[in-house]
Order: C-alpha cells, then structure tokens, then sequence
C-alpha cells in the first residue's frame, strides 16, 4: 500500500494531508486557487511532499487513492454564482420556493427582509400536468404547452432546468415525459428531476433540492471534470474519489449526476475525523466535534460509532436560507468564531455577536482595517496568541490595535482592559457551549458521556473551558486539528444512500408497499456496489431506516430498522417498539397507546476503503515538557507568566497555565488544568 | 428599598449576568421544541401555537424566548393562581389551567404549570400552553364564535387543576378528559407533550439552580429585571411625548353584530417618565359570543402590539412590563370578561384587531415610528376541514389546515414579511405541505399563488396574501372559519395604501362563483371548490416615494403588476420578462410622478 492523499479546497486555504504507510500524516497547505482549482491544490500537495522529502510526481506516482472535497459548490450557493435555472412547477404553484415551509425567528421583529426564493419567479414556469395523491395522473402533460415553454427557455438562454412536479414520487409518468421533451428540444442541456433525486413528500424540500442540483450541474460538472484531468495530466493514474454530505465518498462520475451531494461535504467529514481519533485514543465511539473557523463555529455529534443526519439542513440560516433537502450529515453553524464583535448595548450589557468582523477586514489586529473589538482581538490582549507567531509566523498580529479596540468598551463598562478582554472570550465561549447543547442535551444525548474532539485553527483557545461547562471529561486536540475535514476524509469510506417514500402506519401496516420499497432499495445499493471496481471492496454492508412519527405528529425522526423485511406483525411491532424508544430518548415521552406513521425508507450502503494506518506508541516514558520562553497572559485574574512550548514530544506533559505553539494552531491550558501527547501524538487536555 | 441596602447588595459581573440570561434563554427553546416536535395536533406542530416560559416565584414573568406574541403575558396571572389554590404545592406537582377568568388566554389553551423546587424551596414555575385541537366544545370547533355564554361554548374548564402529584398522573382528570374531548388520542398526546416540556423545563431549572446557588440566582433575578427595565426606558426615551387614538373594527357578524366590534385603543407616550400607557377602557360591554377578549389576551395583544414597534431586541419580561401600563375595564370586549361570558375567539380576530390597531396607532409619532396592519384573516386555507374518508373506509377526520397566509405589514425600512399569518402569530408558524394534506385529508389542492397586487403599496409595500382552491375528491366536505378582514381590510399608514380585503368563494361544479360570509360552516359537494383569498399587509408611506428598483423587481417577480406600477406607483416600466428586458423609464417615471403628486 502507497500514499493516499486527501485534498480539502476551502474558500482561503488548500489542505492537503498525506498519509504513509509507516501512519505518518502530513499536512500541506496552500492558498485556493478559485480560477484553476489545480493551482492550489498542486502547490499543497508540494508543500506536503517536501516535508515528507520526496517529489511531486514521486508522490503522485506513489499513492493508491486520492479523495477530493470542496466548498466550491457551497460557495456557489451562498453567493448565488450558480448557473441560471429554470424551475418548471406544476400549473398552480408557482410560489413553493417563495413560500417554503413558513416559520420565522423573533415575533417582535417584522422589519426582517423576507429572503428571495432560490430560483426567482421570473424562472419559474407553471406546466400543465397533474397527479393525485393516489398516484394516478389525473392531468397528462401538455406538450404543445411544454414545447412553447422550452423554445421560451432555449431563446432566454437558460443554463439548467429544475423539474419538481407535484406526487411525482407516487408516479413519476409526467415528470418522465418532461424529460424526453427537454432532451428532444434542448439537447445538453443539464437537468435534475425531482422524483430521482429524492423521492421524498413534501413538494417545497423536494423542489428546492432539485433545483440546487440543477443549479449546480454546469458549475460542478467542469470543477469536477477539470480537477480530474488536471491530476491525470500530471501522472496520477490511480482512483479518484470526491467527498460527500453524509460524510462518505463517491466517484466523479456519481457526483456529476449529482452535484447535491458535494454541498458542506467538509463540515460532514469533521465528525468522520472525531470518531476516528477517538477511538484511537481509546476513548469511545461517543464523540462531540468542535470545528472552530474564523466566521462559524460548527458542531457535530457520533452516538456510538454512528454518524447522525438530518434533511433539516439550511443553507444560510433556518427559514431565511435554503433547504437543502437531501439526507446529510447534521452539523450545527452558528455565526460565532474569532472575528465575532463584541459590543455594549444600551441597558449597559456586553454582546458578543450576531455581527462579525469576517475575514475581510478581520479583527483589529490584522491591521486591514478592522476597528471593532473581535474575540480574535480579545485573545491578543489576552496574551494568548504571539504576535509574531501567528499561523507559523505567516502574519503579523498588531497587538496595540487590539487593546485600542478592546479598551474602547471597556471604558464604558468601567473595567480593566484585561479584565473586557476575558469576558469577551466568556461570552464568546457560551454561544458555542449553546451550540453544543442543541445537539447533545436538547437531542437526549448527555454531553458528559461524551469525548471531544476540537479541530479548526482556533480551536485551542477556548475549547477546555467550554469542554469544562458542556462537562466533557476527556478533550482531544489532534495534531492536525486544522485540517480536521482533510484528515476525516483520511478515513471514509464510500457512502451512498437511496430514500424511497411510503407512507404507513402501524395499524393497518402496508407489507407489500414496504417491503418492495426496501428490496427496491436493496437492490439498487448492490448493483451499485457491484459496479465499484478495486480489490478489497465485497466487503459492504446496507443499513436500512425509516423516518417515522407518531400519527398526527410532524416532524419525522430517524429510527434504525429492526429487521431487513416486516414478515409479520411481531416484526411490526419491532418497530413500533424502536420507535418508542428513540422517541422516549429525545422528547422524554413514550406514547405506548399511539400508532406510527412510517414516511421515507432509507437505506444506506457503506463499501469500506483500506484507511491508512494508525501509527500509536505505547508510552512508557513520560517528562515534563520545556518551555522555550514565557510571557504575560491572563486568565481573568491579573497578569501570570506563562511558560510557551513548541515542538512536544510523545509522551510529554504540561501543567497550567502554559501555551503551546503549533505552526497551524494555538492551545491554552487555564491554571488548574493539564495536557499531554499521546502515544497517537493527539493533545490529551485534561481539566 | 432603602439606600443602605441598595449598596450593600452584591451586583453580578455584567458577564455572568449575561451566561444567566443566555441559560434561561436555552431552557425555554429546548421546552418549546419538546413541545413542537412530539405535539399530535397540526395548531401547535404546524402553527405553533403554543408557548412557554419561566415565571419566578413571586410570579413574575421571568422568559418566554420565542413564544407566541398572543401568550406573552398572562403566564404570570397563572402561576399566581396556582400559588393562591393551592397551599400544598409540592416538588413533583403539574397543573393543567384552561380557566380565561383565572389568567388563562381562552379555553383551547390548556396550560401545563409546574412548580420548580431547590432545597425544598420554590424557585421557579415553568408554563406550557398549547392551543388544543379539541376541548370538549358543544360544537366541533375550539373557536365557538357564536357561543353565546360558556355553557353554549360548553367547554371543559380546569381551574388550575393538579394533574400530578409525586410526578404521578391523576388518572380521573385524563379520563374525564377523554371521556368528553373529541379524538382523545390527539388530546392525549397533546397533554403529554405539555407534560414533557415543563418537566423537561423543570429538570433544566433544578440543574441551573444547582450549579449557580439560590442567593446568585436571586441577585440575577432582581438585576436581569432592571436591566431589561433600562433597556425598555432606552426605548421609549427615543420617542416623542404624545397621545395617540386609534380606531378600527372587527368585521360585522351576522345576525348577532351587524355593525362587528368597534375598538378603540388610546395610547400615551411618555419619555419624560418613561412610560406607555394604553387605556382600553373606552370600549363596548362584553357580547354575547365568543368574541371577547380574556384579560391575558386583551393585556397581551396591545402590549405585542408596543413591542413590534421597539426593535426586536428588548427582552419582554416583568422588567420591561414595568415602563407599559394598560387600563382595562371589567364587563369590556377588550378588557376583563364578566362571567359567564364566552372567550372561545379570544386569541385570535379581535387579538389580531388589537395588535394592528396598537402598532398602527405609533406611525402617528411621525416619518420612521410605528408600522401598518398586518394580514387579518384566518380564511378558508386556514379552515377546519372534516368528513370522512373513502381511502379508510370511510374513517372520520377533523383538522385544521395551514395553507393560506395573510401579509406581513410593511414598516419604516422594509417591505412586509409574506409568510406573516395573522397578527398573532407574527410568521412564527409553519405552512402546510399541499402533498401532505392532500394525504392526509380526501382533498384536491387546484392552486395555491401569491395575489400579485394584494399587498398594500407604500414606500414599502405591505405583503400580498395567498389564494388558495381546493375541493372534495369524493364525499362532502365540511369546511369552517371564523375569518376577519373581508369588510375592514388592514390598514397602511403615513399614506400606505390598505392590503387586500379577504374573500371566500364557492365554485360551483360549472365554474359559477358565489361570494361567502365572512364566517363560515358549511359542506362542499365533491366538484365544488372553495376559493379563499387572504389579507394583504398594509403599506407604509407614499407610493410615490418607492424606490424604482423595488418596483422594477416587483414587476419582474409578479409581486405587482405592470399596471399597478404605473398607475399606483407612478413607474413607468418598458419590456417583458420574456425578453428579459423590463427597465424603468427614468423621465416618463419622473413625469408621472410629480404629475400624480399634484392630484
């Protein structure tokens, strides 16, 4: 076995990490390239190559698999730069993207923008055509109408078409003429239809995850082509994978089809990265992820070993962004990071946050600009980052405009510079140990059952005293915590799911409906397994879902399937029992005398990739680290000098307060609290 | 309290003040989303009518994130009639309180309370309420308009009943509640949802009360409340001294109100002393119908009313409550009922009426103050349908559906939120899925669009209301809504034009259309369709006065029509969408413009 190497293309920086066969991983960075992706990516996997002492083409010649993730379709989204898109709706409804699912935050506050719908109304075109609820087709499209409607489309110069038909999940007939239409009058032109995307109810989730896809195609289907023929023009003959939404892996060809599902493909990779170094440390398949950036701080959760998704995820905020539809891993964004602003409102209370300094102008102390008192700034004045060591020494921190910000509110709060400062990082730290208790606590999991695990490059300064509040015994700081998503990718597999809707309920259960819907599901997930070619790849395994309720309940949640096929009523009655239980965990109520409605059956194949070894010592010698040097910090108690290390052995230990230094990352280790290197060369942080 | 002790007290760091409040705040969301999440009935997991919060021991209302404009005061009046009934109050109690002369909103509201103790002593009572799908009426619906006492309405009331001892269930109130609520299992479900929250609220709060210590909770209570005072007195000091009267009506209700419910709001701004004062007192006697509002509701809906006009970021508690005053009167449509008279609509129409015509009543204060009325009608896409069956042989169904929505009111910097509702619920609620009715119900959706021109033009536009028609696919449907806003449209201000009036419609089987009553219960045949038209939110400011490029891209979304734009907004628009290329023209808008400002 060779190298494999994973490539992490972010909005800033390229990561790149390669792991060898000895379970060495390198990291390897660069700046992202947007105009020729290649660019970057070549010049980190350079950067890693020359740490490791080898070639490039050495290095490419030498490596069995590389895994691709990016934003770039994320990106596309958030800054609306995605192809123009036609939505061809069902006559009637024209507004299912404008009015979405409803909902709303903060009832006094009606001076909100409502926000655009993802494809404005002057793309959208109403066709005639119907299906009942039963699934017969009640109106046959109109291709005299569609026809016009297409030449219109082909005259406006549309770039992709999104076609999301009202029940074509319960007969799809219409929805498949529109497409022999659009491939008789708009031959190449790039489509998605609702039906076999995902098949699940509800028009408004269905249509606006169509319409993503569609929107993508064009932009993803050259990034991705363009990515692939780069690396093959430079030597690289082995198999390519590009990283997914559920924190699995696919071919390029797959994602072209489906460009959806590379959308927050990093963020999913996180937890996937969690639960590895995890269980490397011996410390359970129970595992909080913190993944702090400068603008959001995103948090995931694995319950025993099992990633937890959700088709709740918003692109750009609940109820104002768009959804995305599609099953994916469920990471929680809040706006919370080192450029957030701290301020003092008019009733004399400090805030930190909605607004944030981003990384244009950033914070005080990047000297572009920023005149606003960040918790980045706070941190400065706090001693605990180097000014002349940050990111490796790679920008300079202007310490005096931190503390001129900084001392602006605290003038107006009558405190010590020093004294602000800590209670910015405070505030700052209770967004995110909010963050965390809306996936753990709010969920039914007890976050002190769990270990966690801090990646991001910031996420050494405040992650032990949020560790300590969420009440998390056992923190673990990888050594590449700043490329937690590259490093996740190290160690997925491939990943691929099929929904297919069927709505049932318990007491008039449907068994012919399900279990065709499951063998259907069966069956596509092994063919689609048999088709991956490579050695080592029988071994897979299908899991199988249901996303159910209790009758007249909403809001489905995910239940584990107890058995592959319901044969008789006890079968059923396993369900139910399931069902009981996951609801009993997470709204604290059992309802033994209701029945469950059974929505979308989903199953999920896992095909295991060989993952790169993990290289652990046993540690039998333990030391105290050295400082290299010390200087003033503070800890919400007046000035303490404190000892900074650098270059930490395995097995070395440090006793707070100390800072340790990492080229890519900073850690504090508060008084009173402890850190030492594992024989899997992760920080261990102790409280 | 006297000098010494003011300065004797310990204040909390501003730090940790914040982490409380920020605790509390995390508390009550994860109650309403237990709440939201494992509710049965769509009027508290679809709407999201239900709210809930914290009350201290002394019964003051502490938070409420997220809750439900109508429900945001009245928790405390509960609370503090479960202090006063009962003396025995134990760790491990629950009551349920649907009581409107007790504190309650209306009937359909039943309320979970739950006393939180630490040490033995009494912190904290948290508050469930829930807008109940069925409460035992004489009729099948909660809102009983024509209910002329509450022994028509026939409602099962609890007056702050212990439904919980030891945190065991008394089993002899949930069988007389079965025993009379209609689809019991719904209502049961429902209970345990309220249940589930508060005891989820009270664990929370026993762990705050644990880890921070009874005297550092007590300081931050006293400080939490005159913070949120300062920032209330912030808010009104900002705002000139003046007296505002303000009229409007409920629409008529035949045969009983032929003339509907005139109400008149007055309200005095006093920044000097930092106060609002909002007298209701000038109003009709209680009517005989369930159009009367409880005293939590009348309270409740001017003062949402005051605060949709503060900015969103004053916390509503008994802090900021201090600085606004409201004046009822006993025996008063909007003010305190005299038993026995009906609240069954007491949440919604005439609430809705109060709150528009509160924060309606600021735009007088002049150029960026108040904001214009928002959609009042809970029209026929909003009805309660039922029937029965053919695709469950025959099996029976009753609920209310989520698919119209009024228009949000425009305010001084922006055009009104569409997916608003009603005043009540402020676009807190969710929308219907039409797949998921159509499955869930023997029902054809036809269409459901945005009115383009239904909202009240302005220099920022009020939102466009939604038409939506449906039918019966087989069997007679009955359909039912107590809809506001087809006589008295919501209102613009500072010369924003009115949104769209509200209509029903039936369509017959050979496409004739027959204006309906404003309240409605009546059958379709299958092949006739109702045709429901909601509200548009009212305009704020001159139409003349928008900005070019709002209407240009109103014109291109079909928020408004070509015509409109010319003959409301006095733009002159050249091109089609088709040719994608729609373009003001600057002179002849600029002509028509000053032309149109001198008629």
């Amino acid at each position: 076995m060779g190298y494999r190497i994973s490539v992490d293309s972010g909005g800033t920086f390229t990561d790149v990490i390669v792991a060898d066969i000895e379970g060495g991983h390198t990291v390897g960075k660069s700046l992202t390239t947007p105009d020729r992706i290649w660019n970057g990516m070549r010049g980190a996997m350079e950067n890693a190559a020359d740490l490791l002492s080898i070639s490039f083409i050495d290095l490419l010649q030498q490596t069995d698999i590389l895994i691709y993730g990016t934003t770039r379709s994320t990106n596309a989204i958030v800054q609306n730069k995605v192809a123009k898109t036609a939505l061809l709706t069902t006559e009637g409804f024209p507004d299912t993207l404008v009015l979405k699912e409803g909902g709303k935050f903060r009832p006094h506050d009606l001076n909100m923008v409502y926000p655009e719908p993802y494809i404005p109304r002057s793309h959208t075109f109403e066709i005639t055509e119907r299906v009942s609820s039963e699934g017969e087709v009640t109106v046959k499209l109109d291709a005299t109408q569609t026809r016009e409607i297409l030449a219109i489309l082909l005259k406006r110069n549309f770039e992709a078409v999104a076609v999301c038909f009202l029940w074509s999940i319960a007969n799809p007939e219409n929805e498949l003429e529109m497409a022999q239409l659009l491939d008789e009058c708009l031959p190449g032109m790039p489509y998605t239809l609702s039906h076999q995307l995902v098949p699940i109810i509800r028009e408004y989730r269905r249509a606006s995850a169509t319409a993503i896809d569609a929107s993508l195609k064009p932009l993803m289907q050259e990034h991705l082509r363009e990515m692939n023929n780069d690396l093959r023009a430079a030597g690289y003959e082995n198999e390519i994978l590009v990283s997914t939404s559920v924190g699995g892996c696919l071919h390029v060809e797959e994602l072209i089809e489906r460009p959806i599902h590379t959308v927050k493909c990093g963020p999913a990779m996180a937890p996937v990265a969690g639960l590895t170094y995890s269980q490397m440390e011996n410390m359970g398949q129970d595992v909080i992820i913190c993944d702090t950036g400068g603008t959001t701080f995103d948090v995931s959760l694995v319950r025993d070993g099992q990633l937890k998704f959700t088709r709740e995820t918003w692109l750009g905020g609940q109820y104002t962004g768009h959804l995305l539809g599609i099953s994916s891993v469920d990471v929680r964004s809040i706006g919370a990071g080192g450029g957030s602003i701290a301020w003092i409102d008019d009733g004399g209370l400090m805030r930190v946050g909605p607004h944030s300094a981003g990384a244009d102008p950033g914070p005080a102390c990047y000297g572009n600009g920023g005149d606003e008192p960040t918790v980045t700034d706070a941190a400065t004045v706090l001693g605990y980052l180097d000014p002349n060591f940050f990111l490796g020494g790679r920008m300079r921190l202007d310490v005096e405009a931190s503390r001129r910000v900084t001392g602006r509110i605290a003038a107006q709060i009558e405190q010590s510079i020093e004294d602000t400062a800590f209670a910015i990082c405070n505030l700052a730290n209770e967004l995110m140990i909010k963050a965390i208790h809306e996936i753990t606590v709010s969920e039914g999991f007890d976050p002190r059952e769990c270990t966690l695990v801090a990646g991001g490059g910031a996420a050494g300064l405040n992650i032990m005293p949020i560790a300590r509040e969420v009440g998390c015994e056992r923190i673990i700081l990888p050594k590449v915590a700043s490329a937690l998503s590259a490093s996740g990718m190290q160690f997925s597999d491939i990943v691929t799911e099929r929904t297919i809707s069927s709505v049932t309920v318990s007491d008039r259960f449907n068994f012919d409906a399900v279990n065709g819907a499951l063998l259907k599901i069966d069956e596509d997930l092994r063919l689609f397994a048999k088709g991956l070619e490579g050695e080592g790849r029988e071994k897979f395994k299908i899991e199988f879902f249901v996303e159910a309720r209790y009758q007249s309940q909403v809001w489905e949640l995910d239940v584990p399937l107890p058995v592959e096929r319901f044969n008789n009523q006890s079968d059923v009655d396993a369900l139910i029992e399931a069902f009981h239980q996951v609801h009993g965990r997470v709204f604290a109520i059992r309802d033994e005398g209701s029945h469950v409605e059974c929505i979308n059956w989903k199953g999920i194949l896992t095909v295991q990739l060989l993952h790169p070894n993990i290289h652990t010592t046993k540690i039998t010698e333990t030391s105290m680290g050295k400082p290299v040097s010390t200087r003033t910090a503070f800890f919400g108690d007046g000035g303490v000098e404190t000892p900074i290390y650098r270059e930490l052995q395995k097995g070395a230990q440090i006793k707070g307060p100390a800072i340790i230094e990492e080229p890519t990352t900073t850690i504090v280790i508060y008084p009173g609290m402890s850190a030492r290197v594992s024989g899997g060369n992760n920080f261990i942080l102790e409280l | 309290m006297t000098v010494e002790e003011s300065n004797s007290k310990q204040d909390l760091d501003p730090v940790l003040t914040a982490v409380l409040a920020n605790r509390l705040d995390g508390i009550v969301r994860e109650m309403s989303n237990t709440m939201l999440r494992s509710a049965r009935s769509a009027v508290i997991n679809s709407a999201r009518d239900f709210s809930c919060s914290i009350v201290t021991a002394e019964n003051d209302l502490l938070a409420s994130a997220e809750g439900l404009p109508v429900h945001i005061f009245g928790s405390n009046l509960q609370a503090a009639s479960m202090c006063d009934l009962h003396t025995d109050l134990a760790e491990g109690d629950a009551y349920l309180h649907n009581d409107p002369y007790l504190g309650n909103t209306h009937p359909a509201d039943h309320t979970i309370l739950v006393p939180v103790f630490h040490d033995g002593e009494h912190m904290f009572t948290v508050c469930a309420k829930a807008h109940q799908a069925d409460i035992g009426n004489s009729a099948p619906t909660t809102y009983h308009p024509a209910a002329k006492d509450v022994y028509e309405e026939g409602s099962l009331i609890f007056p702050c009943v212990r439904v919980e001892r030891d945190y065991q269930q008394n089993n002899d109130i949930v069988r007389m509640c079965r025993s009379r609520i209609r689809v019991p299992n719904q209502w049961q479900g429902d209970f345990l949802a309220g249940i589930g929250s508060a005891r989820i609220g009270e664990r929370r709060l026993k762990e705050f009360c644990e880890k921070y210590g009874r005297d550092t909770i007590r300081i931050f209570i006293d400080q939490w409340f005159d913070y949120s005072e300062r920032r209330m007195v912030q808010a009104i000091k900002n705002m000139p001294k003046a007296q505002m009267i303000n009229h409007g009506a409920h629409d008529p209700f035949e045969p009983l109100l032929p003339d509907g419910i005139p109400i008149k709001v007055i309200i005095n701004v006093d920044p000097d002393e930092a106060v609002i004062d909002i007298d209701l007192r000038d109003n009709i006697d209680c009517v005989d119908c369930g159009f009367n509002e409880s005293e939590a509701c009348a309270t409740s809906n001017v003062v949402a009313g005051v605060f949709n006009c503060l900015g969103a970021d004053v916390p509503n508690n008994a802090g900021s409550m201090r600085r606004i005053r409201v004046h009822l009167r006993e025996n008063c449509v909007v003010g305190i009922p005299r038993f026995p008279h009906s609240c069954s609509v007491a949440t919604t129409n005439v609430a809705d009426r109060l709150v528009n015509i509160t924060q309606s009543a600021f735009a007088q204060l002049g150029e960026g103050y108040g904001i214009a009325q928002g959609g009042a009608s809970m029209g026929g896409g909003n009805a309660v349908v039922s029937g029965a069956d053919f695709r469950r042989d025959g099996e029976l169904y009753i609920n209310q559906m989520f698919l119209g929505s009024g228009g949000g009111p425009a305010t001084p910097q922006n055009d009104g939120w569409v997916t608003y509702g009603i005043p009540v619920v402020s676009g807190l609620m969710y929308r219907d899925s039409v797949e998921v009715d159509e499955l869930k119900h023997p029902i054809e959706v036809k269409s459901l669009r945005l009115v383009s021109g239904g909202g009240g033009a302005g220099k920022f536009r009020g939102a466009p209301g939604a038409e939506v028609i449906y039918g019966s696919k087989k069997d007679v449907m009955t359909v039912a809504c107590p809809c506001d806003g087809q006589h008295n449209p919501p209102e613009g201000v500072r010369g924003g034009e009115h949104g769209q009036k509200a209509s029903t419609y039936k369509i017959s089987r050979n496409g004739d259309r027959e204006k309906l009553p404003n309240v409605i219960q009546m059958d379709f045949m299958p092949g006739e369709l109702l045709m429901a038209i909601d509200n548009g939110g009212g305009g704020y400011g001159n139409p003349l006065e928008r900005d070019t490029d709002r209407v240009l891209h109103d014109v291109r979304e079909n928020w408004e029509s070509l015509e409109r734009a010319r003959d409301v907004y006095g733009v002159v628009i050249t091109g089609t969408i088709d040719g994608e290329n729609l373009a003001v023209n600057q002179g002849a808008t600029d002509k028509l413009r000053a032309q149109m400002a001198t008629q």
